[in-house]
C-alpha cells in the first residue's frame, strides 16, 4: 500500500512515465486514434501544462495517464507501477490515495455542502469522520472559503466552486493532481485566482500537477508546457 | 345512469379530446413533429414508459372485469335458481309454514290470465322440505327441498336433463327425480329406492339424476340443499296437504331475460286483477327472477366499488409515477428544451410538444392497460374460484362466468387515457417552466422567491375558509365521516401554507404534517368531535389513508436530514466515516422533493396491502372469537318432527354415539309472534326456546350452556340471568338481533325490532293466542339461535309442550362431520334436521379468508407500481448523476462502492416507505376496530397480521432490489472518464 500523505519522493525524478501510449476509439471504418504512440515523462513536483487545439487528445491524455480510462497499447507507469495492469478496485484505491482531479465544470456533488464535498476523498480513503471534517475546514480556510463551509454548490459562484473543487483534489495530499481545463468556466479574474492557487499549492506541497488547458496565461504559470496535435506531442 | 349513457358520454369526451388534439397538431406542426420523433427515437424507452403509464388503466380495467364477472356469476345462479318462474304466488300460514292455495284459487287465476299475452303458463307446485334415506348406501340427508310438480309442467318450466345430456321425463307417481346435489348427499344412483320423510314417509324409486340446469336447480341454484322432484299428488301425501298446492309458478312468454323484463308489468297486472282473491287467501305476488337480477346488479356494483376504492391508492400511486416519469424525461431533455427555447420556441409550444407526446403515450398505455387489466381480471377470477370454494360454488363456474363487456373496455380505455393524459399535461406544464440558460447549462433551479410563498399563503387562506365552512356543515349529522375529516384537513393544509410564508418550510410543514396524522389517525378524536352518528364507508379508509400517509411523509421529508444524521449517530463512528453511507443516505435526505414521490408511491402501496390484510385478520379474529359466543360451546343445534325429550339417554344407549358426545339438551321449541312497543311492523315472527329446569346434568341446559350477554338487567351475571329465567315465568332472554349493537352474524337489520333490558315485550302464538307479557332480563351475544328464551312453564302455557329442538356438544377430538352423519342416521326416523354450528362459522370464516385473500392479491398489484417507480427512478438517477458518479469514481469510489451506495439509497427509501405503510396500515384498521361502528360490524378485537407484514416487507424489498439491480450495476460500470465529461 502506498503512503497516504507523502506526495513527494526526490524532487525531479520521473513520477509518470508513458511509453508508446495509444488510445484508439471505435473499430474499422470508425476507428479514431486519439493518442498516437505518446512517450512522456512527468517529473515529481513539477507543474506541467498540456496545450493544444480542440480534439487534439488533451483530455484523453489526462484520462489515460491518470487511470480514469484504459489505453489501447503501450505502458503508463505512475510511481513505478503500471496502472493499466491494476484491477479496477486497486485502481480506485490508487486514485483515492495518490491522485486528485479538478475538472472544468467542477463536478461537485450538489447535495453536499462545500466542506462535505471536500471531506469526501478522505472518507473514501478511510479516514475518520472527525479528522476528515477538520482537514476539510482547514484547507477551505486556506483557500479563503472559511465562511462558505455550509454552503451547497448552487449557493457558490463559479470561482468559489472551482476553489472547492481544488480543495477536494488537494485535501488528501495526493502525489499527482490532474486538472482538466480548471479555468475553462471562469472569467478572467476567477481564472487568475485559480491559476495563482495552483501555483501556490504546488510550491507549498510540492505536488506534481498536470494541467490541461487552452489558456496561455495558465500555461505561462506552469514549469513546463507540452503541446499536442493529432494525438501526439509536438515541439 | 345506465352503462350506455356512461359509455356514450365517455366516447364523446374522447372525441372532443381527439378533435382538440388534431386542431392543435395542425396549428403546431413543429411541436407535433418533435413529439412524434421523441416517441419513436427509443423503442425500448417508449415500451418502458408505456409499461409505467398503464398501471392506472390496468387497475380500472381489472376492477371492471371482476365486476362484470361477478355480476355474470350471480346472474347465472339467479337464472338457474329462478328457472322459468318469473312471478310466484304464495303465502305463509299462521303456523309459519306455507299456506295452501286451494285448487279453486288456482283455477280462478288460470281463467283470469287466459288471453293475457305476457303470461305463458301458471304451474301449480308444492314447495316444502323433506328428509330422505337411501337404504342402498345407508346414507340419510335430513334437509332437502321437496318440489311437487307434474310432468306436464315441462312445457313452461323447461326440461329436466340428466348428466348425459338426455332429456328426462318429469316425475312419475312412484318415482322421484333428484338433482346432482341430492345424489351426492345421499350417495344415490338411478334405480335406488329412497324413503322420503315428511309428515308421512313414502318409498320412491330414483327415476333419474338431473343436471343443475334452470329446471333441476330450481330455488337453490344447484347449491345446498338439494332437490327432490315428485308429482304434486306424491308431495301432497308427504306434506299431508289436501285440496291444493302451496306455490303457483308463473312463466312469462319469451326468453328468461324477456320474461324478467316483463315481470314488473305482469306482477302489477296480477296484483290489480286478483286483488281481492289474493287478499282473502293471504297470498302475495313475488318476482323471483327480476328481483334476483336486480340483486345481482347491486352485488356486482358493490364489489366493483370496493375493488375500485382499494385500487384508488394504486391509481394515485400510478399518477405520481407518471409525474415522475415525465419529470425524468424533462430532466433528460433539459438541454434540448433549453435550446428549443433559445432558438425561439415559445413556452406554450413546448407544453404542446409534451402534450402531443403525452397523447401518444396515453393512447398506447391506455390500450395496453385495458387489455392487461382484462388479463389481471382473468387471473383474479381463477383465484376467486379456488379462494371462495367454501361457498360451495364449483371453481370452474367462476371461469365459465368470466365476462368482459364492451362497455367495460370502453370505460377502462377512456378513463385510463384521460387519467394518464391529465397527469401528463400537469407534469408537462411544470417541466416546460424552465429558465433557458439554466436548462442549457444544467444549473439547478433556485429556491422559489418570497412572492411564491405569498401566493401560497393566499391559497392557504382560501383553503382555511373553505375548510371551516365545510366543517361547519359536515361535522354533525349522519353523512359519511370522511367529509368532516376532509374539511378539517383542508384547514390544516391551509394553515401550513400560510405558516410557510412566515416561518421556515421545515417548521410549517412539519407542524401541518403532524397535525394531519393526529387529525386522521387518532380515532378517539372523531366520536368526540363529530359524534357517533356518522356513516362510514370504504371511502373513509381511503381518505384517512391518504391524509395519514401524506402527513407522516411531510414530517419525514422536511426532517429527513435530521433523521439521517440521527441514524448515522445511532450506528456509530463507522457509519459516520463511511463515504458509502454518506452518499447513500444524503441523496434521499437532501432531495426531499424527489424522495417524496418515490416514498409516497411506496408508502401508499404498502399501506393498502397492510390495511387490507389487517382488516382481514381483524375480521377473522373476531369471527374466531365469535364461535364460542355464538354457539355457547355447543356443537350441534337440531330439531325433529318427533320430539325426543330423552335424547341424552338415547345417545348414551347408542354404542356409536355415546363415545362422541358429552351432552344432549332438549328444548321446548316453536314459533311465536313478538310484539315490541314502538316497532312499526308488529308482530315480528320468531322462534321460542325453553329448557327443562329439572333435567339431569348432561341434559340440563343451565349446567351445560356457555352463552354470554351483551346486556343484562341490573348488570346481572350470565348465571344469574339464567337462574332468573328458570324461576320467573315473566322473564325473557332475547338473541342479539334485538340489541342495538347487533353484530355481523346477526340477521338483524333496520327492520328488526330492537329492545333494551328491562323493557316489556308481548308474545303470542302465530294465531294470536295466549298473549303473554315478558320483561327482557338479558340480551345474548349470540344470534345463530334467533328468538326468545323463556321459562318452560311459559312455553307450555303457549302450547309448546314438546321438546323437539336440541343442543348437543361433541367430545373434544371428535370429527364433527362423522358425528353429524352418525346422529342423523341414528335418529333419522324422527326427521332430525341438524346444524353443525362450528362448521357454519368455519364456512363463514373461510369465505371471509378467501375474499380477503382475493382483495390482497388485487391490492398487491399496486406493488407493481411501487417496484416500477423504484426501477424507473433508479434509472433516472443514473442518467442525472452520471457526472457525479464519474467524479466519485475519479475520487476513488470503487464499482462496489457505487453499487452499495445506490442499494443503500433505495433501501433507505423503500424501508422508510414500508415502515410508514405498515405503521399506518395497522393504525387505520386499529382505528376502525375501536370506532363506534366496529361493534355493529361485529369487530371485537384488533389482530395484526404479523406474518403477512413480514412477507410483504421482505417481498417488496427484494423486488425493489431486483428492480434497481440493472440501473445500479449500470451506474457502477460507468467508465469514469466518460462519465465525468458527460456534459463537457
Amino acid at each position: 500500500m502506498v503512503d497516504q500523505t507523502a506526495p513527494a519522493g526526490p524532487i525531479g525524478e520521473p513520477v509518470v512515465v508513458g511509453e508508446d501510449v495509444w488510445k484508439v476509439y471505435g473499430a474499422g471504418d470508425t476507428e479514431v486514434a486519439a493518442l498516437r504512440g505518446i512517450n512522456v515523462r512527468i517529473l515529481r513536483g513539477e507543474i506541467l501544462a498540456v496545450m493544444g487545439p480542440s480534439g487534439c487528445g488533451k483530455t484523453t491524455f489526462l484520462n489515460c495517464f491518470s487511470g480514469l480510462d484504459e489505453i489501447t497499447r503501450g505502458t503508463v507507469s505512475v510511481e513505478g507501477t503500471n496502472i493499466h495492469t491494476m484491477p479496477d478496485a486497486r485502481k480506485s484505491e490508487y486514485r483515492a490515495r495518490r491522485t486528485g482531479f479538478v475538472f472544468q465544470s467542477y463536478n461537485l456533488l450538489p447535495i453536499l455542502t462545500a466542506e462535505e464535498n471536500v471531506e469526501m476523498p478522505l472518507l473514501i480513503a478511510g479516514r475518520p469522520a472527525k479528522e476528515a471534517r477538520t482537514q476539510a475546514q482547514e484547507i477551505l480556510g486556506q483557500m479563503g472559503l472559511g465562511d462558505r463551509l455550509e454552503h451547497r454548490p448552487a449557493e457558490l459562484s463559479g470561482g468559489q466552486q472551482q476553489r472547492v473543487s481544488l480543495a477536494r483534489a488537494l485535501v488528501a495530499r495526493p502525489a499527482i493532481v490532474w486538472a482538466d481545463e480548471p479555468t475553462g468556466n471562469l472569467d478572467a479574474e476567477g481564472s487568475r485566482e485559480v491559476t495563482h492557487l495552483l501555483r501556490d499549492l504546488n510550491r507549498r506541497f510540492q505536488q506534481t500537477m498536470v494541467v490541461v488547458t487552452h489558456d496561455a496565461e495558465v500555461a505561462a504559470a506552469c514549469d513546463r508546457t507540452l503541446r499536442m496535435r493529432d494525438g501526439q506531442f509536438v515541439p | 345512469m345506465t352503462a350506455l349513457s356512461v359509455v356514450s358520454g365517455l366516447l364523446l369526451l374522447l372525441a372532443i379530446v381527439a378533435g382538440i388534439t388534431a386542431v392543435l397538431a395542425a396549428r403546431h406542426r413543429l411541436g407535433f413533429r418533435i413529439a412524434m420523433r421523441n416517441v419513436r427515437r427509443g423503442r425500448a424507452r417508449t415500451a418502458l414508459l408505456i409499461a409505467g403509464l398503464l398501471v392506472g388503466t390496468t387497475i380500472v380495467s381489472g376492477s371492471l372485469v371482476v365486476g362484470d364477472t361477478i355480476q355474470q356469476l350471480i346472474v347465472h345462479y339467479t337464472y338457474i335458481g329462478a328457472g322459468y318462474v318469473d312471478e310466484a304466488i304464495h303465502g305463509t300460514a299462521p303456523t309459519g309454514g306455507p299456506r295452501v292455495i286451494p285448487w279453486a284459487v288456482y283455477n280462478a287465476i288460470v281463467a283470469g290470465v287466459r288471453g293475457y299475452g305476457p303470461i305463458l303458463a301458471v304451474t301449480p307446485e308444492i314447495i316444502g322440505t323433506a328428509a330422505a334415506y337411501d337404504p342402498a348406501s345407508h346414507t340419510p340427508e335430513t334437509a332437502l327441498n321437496l318440489i311437487g310438480v307434474n310432468a306436464s309442467a315441462s312445457r313452461a318450466l323447461g326440461e329436466f336433463v340428466d348428466d348425459n345430456g338426455t332429456v328426462v321425463a318429469g316425475p312419475s307417481a312412484t318415482g322421484v327425480l333428484i338433482d346432482d346435489q341430492t345424489a351426492a348427499a345421499l350417495n344415490a344412483s338411478a334405480g335406488d329406492t329412497l324413503v322420503i320423510y315428511g309428515v308421512h314417509s313414502v318409498p320412491l324409486r330414483v327415476q333419474g339424476i338431473v343436471q343443475e340446469n334452470d329446471r333441476g336447480a330450481f330455488i337453490t341454484a344447484g347449491l345446498t340443499p338439494g332437490n327432490l322432484f315428485v308429482t304434486v299428488a306424491t308431495a301432497q301425501t308427504i306434506e299431508n296437504i289436501t285440496g291444493g298446492v302451496t306455490y303457483l309458478a308463473i312463466t312469462n312468454t319469451g326468453s328468461q331475460s324477456a320474461g324478467a323484463a316483463a315481470s314488473p308489468g305482469v306482477a302489477a297486472y296480477l296484483n290489480s286483477t286478483f286483488k281481492t282473491l289474493l287478499a282473502t287467501n293471504g297470498l302475495t305476488v313475488t318476482t323471483p327472477l327480476e328481483t334476483g337480477l336486480e340483486s345481482a346488479q347491486t352485488s356486482a356494483q358493490s364489489l366493483l366499488t370496493l375493488f375500485l376504492a382499494l385500487g384508488l391508492f394504486s391509481i394515485l400511486a400510478g399518477a405520481m409515477l407518471i409525474v415522475g416519469i415525465f419529470v425524468m424525461l424533462a430532466q433528460e431533455r433539459k438541454g434540448e428544451m433549453g435550446m428549443l427555447r433559445a432558438i425561439g420556441m415559445r413556452r406554450r409550444e413546448l407544453v404542446y410538444t409534451y402534450y402531443f407526446e403525452g397523447v401518444a403515450y396515453s393512447a398506447g398505455s391506455a390500450l395496453a392497460g385495458t387489455f392487461v387489466g382484462v388479463g389481471v381480471g382473468y387471473v383474479l377470477v381463477i383465484l376467486a374460484g379456488s379462494l371462495l370454494k367454501s361457498e360451495g360454488i364449483p371453481p370452474n363456474v367462476f371461469l365459465q362466468s368470466f365476462t368482459v363487456t364492451g362497455a367495460s373496455l370502453v370505460i377502462a380505455y377512456v378513463v385510463g387515457f384521460l387519467l394518464t393524459l391529465i397527469t401528463v399535461v400537469v407534469a408537462s406544464t411544470r417541466a416546460s417552466r424552465l429558465n433557458i440558460v439554466r436548462a442549457i447549462r444544467d444549473v439547478p433551479e433556485p429556491r422559489p422567491p418570497i412572492r411564491t410563498y405569498t401566493v401560497l399563503a393566499y391559497l392557504g387562506g382560501l383553503l382555511v375558509v373553505l375548510g371551516l365552512l365545510g366543517y361547519a356543515r359536515t361535522h354533525a349529522g349522519t353523512d359519511d365521516i370522511a367529509y368532516p375529516i376532509i374539511t378539517g384537513a383542508l384547514v390544516i393544509l391551509g394553515a401550513g401554507l400560510i405558516a410557510a410564508r412566515f416561518v421556515r418550510n421545515r417548521w410549517a410543514f412539519t407542524g401541518a404534517g403532524a397535525a394531519l396524522v393526529v387529525w386522521a389517525g387518532v380515532e378517539p378524536l372523531h366520536p368526540y368531535l363529530f359524534g357517533s352518528a356518522h356513516a362510514t364507508s370504504i371511502f373513509n379508509l381511503f381518505v384517512e389513508g391518504i391524509l395519514m400517509v401524506g402527513g407522516l411523509l411531510m414530517v419525514l421529508l422536511f426532517n429527513a436530514d435530521r433523521l439521517v444524521a440521527g441514524l448515522r449517530r445511532a450506528f456509530g463512528p463507522a457509519a459516520r466515516s463511511s463515504a458509502v453511507v454518506r452518499i447513500g443516505t444524503d441523496y434521499p435526505a437532501r432531495q426531499p422533493g424527489r424522495t417524496a414521490v418515490s416514498l409516497t408511491i411506496f408508502a401508499l402501496v404498502v399501506f393498502t396491502m397492510i390495511a387490507t390484510a389487517t382488516a382481514g385478520t381483524t375480521v377473522q379474529g373476531s369471527l374466531n372469537d365469535s364461535i364460542r359466543t355464538q354457539t355457547g360451546g355447543y356443537t350441534f343445534f337440531g330439531y325433529s318432527a318427533t320430539p325426543m325429550p330423552e335424547l341424552w339417554s338415547e345417545v348414551e344407549a347408542n354404542a356409536t354415539l355415546a363415545p362422541q358426545f358429552e351432552n344432549a339438551v332438549p328444548l321446548y321449541f316453536g314459533s311465536v309472534d313478538v310484539d315490541v312497543a314502538g316497532y312499526a311492523s308488529n308482530p315480528y315472527t320468531d322462534q321460542l326456546y325453553a329448557a327443562n329446569v329439572s333435567a339431569s346434568a348432561p341434559s340440563n341446559f343451565y349446567d351445560t350452556e356457555g352463552f354470554s350477554f351483551v346486556a343484562t338487567q341490573n348488570g346481572m351475571t350470565a348465571a344469574a340471568v339464567f337462574q332468573e329465567l328458570q324461576s320467573d315465568p315473566h322473564a325473557a332472554v332475547l338473541d342479539e338481533s334485538y340489541s342495538n349493537t347487533a353484530d355481523a352474524f346477526s340477521t338483524s337489520s333496520a327492520s328488526h325490532p330492537k329492545v333494551t333490558v328491562g323493557e316489556q315485550i308481548e308474545i303470542t302464538t302465530l294465531v294470536g293466542q295466549h298473549p303473554t307479557n315478558l320483561t327482557v332480563i338479558g340480551l345474548l351475544s349470540e344470534s345463530i339461535l334467533t328468538g326468545v328464551w323463556v321459562d318452560p312453564a311459559t312455553a307450555v302455557a303457549l302450547g309448546y309442550t314438546n321438546q323437539s329442538a336440541y343442543l348437543l356438544t361433541a367430545k373434544p377430538g371428535v370429527a364433527t362431520s362423522i358425528a353429524d352423519q352418525d346422529l342423523k342416521r341414528a335418529f333419522f326416523a324422527t326427521g332430525l334436521v341438524l346444524y353443525n354450528l362450528p362448521a357454519l362459522m368455519a364456512q363463514s370464516i373461510a369465505t371471509t379468508e378467501g375474499f380477503v385473500g382475493l382483495l390482497e392479491i388485487f391490492v398487491g398489484l399496486g406493488l407493481g407500481v411501487g417496484i416500477a417507480a423504484m426501477g424507473i427512478f433508479a434509472l433516472r438517477a443514473v442518467v442525472e448523476r452520471r457526472r457525479q458518479i464519474g467524479m466519485l469514481r475519479a475520487t476513488g469510489f470503487t464499482q462496489g462502492m457505487v453499487l452499495r451506495s445506490l442499494v443503500l439509497e433505495y433501501s433507505f427509501v423503500t424501508l422508510t416507505g414500508i415502515a410508514v405503510g405498515v405503521g399506518l396500515g395497522l393504525l387505520v384498521i386499529y382505528n376502525l376496530s375501536i370506532s363506534p361502528q366496529a361493534v355493529t360490524d361485529g369487530v371485537q378485537q384488533f389482530v395484526a397480521p404479523w406474518a403477512t407484514v413480514v412477507e410483504v416487507a421482505v417481498i417488496a424489498y427484494l423486488l425493489v432490489l431486483a428492480a434497481i439491480a440493472v440501473p445500479s450495476v449500470r451506474a457502477a460500470r460507468l467508465p469514469p472518464a466518460e462519465a465525468v465529461r458527460a456534459t463537457e
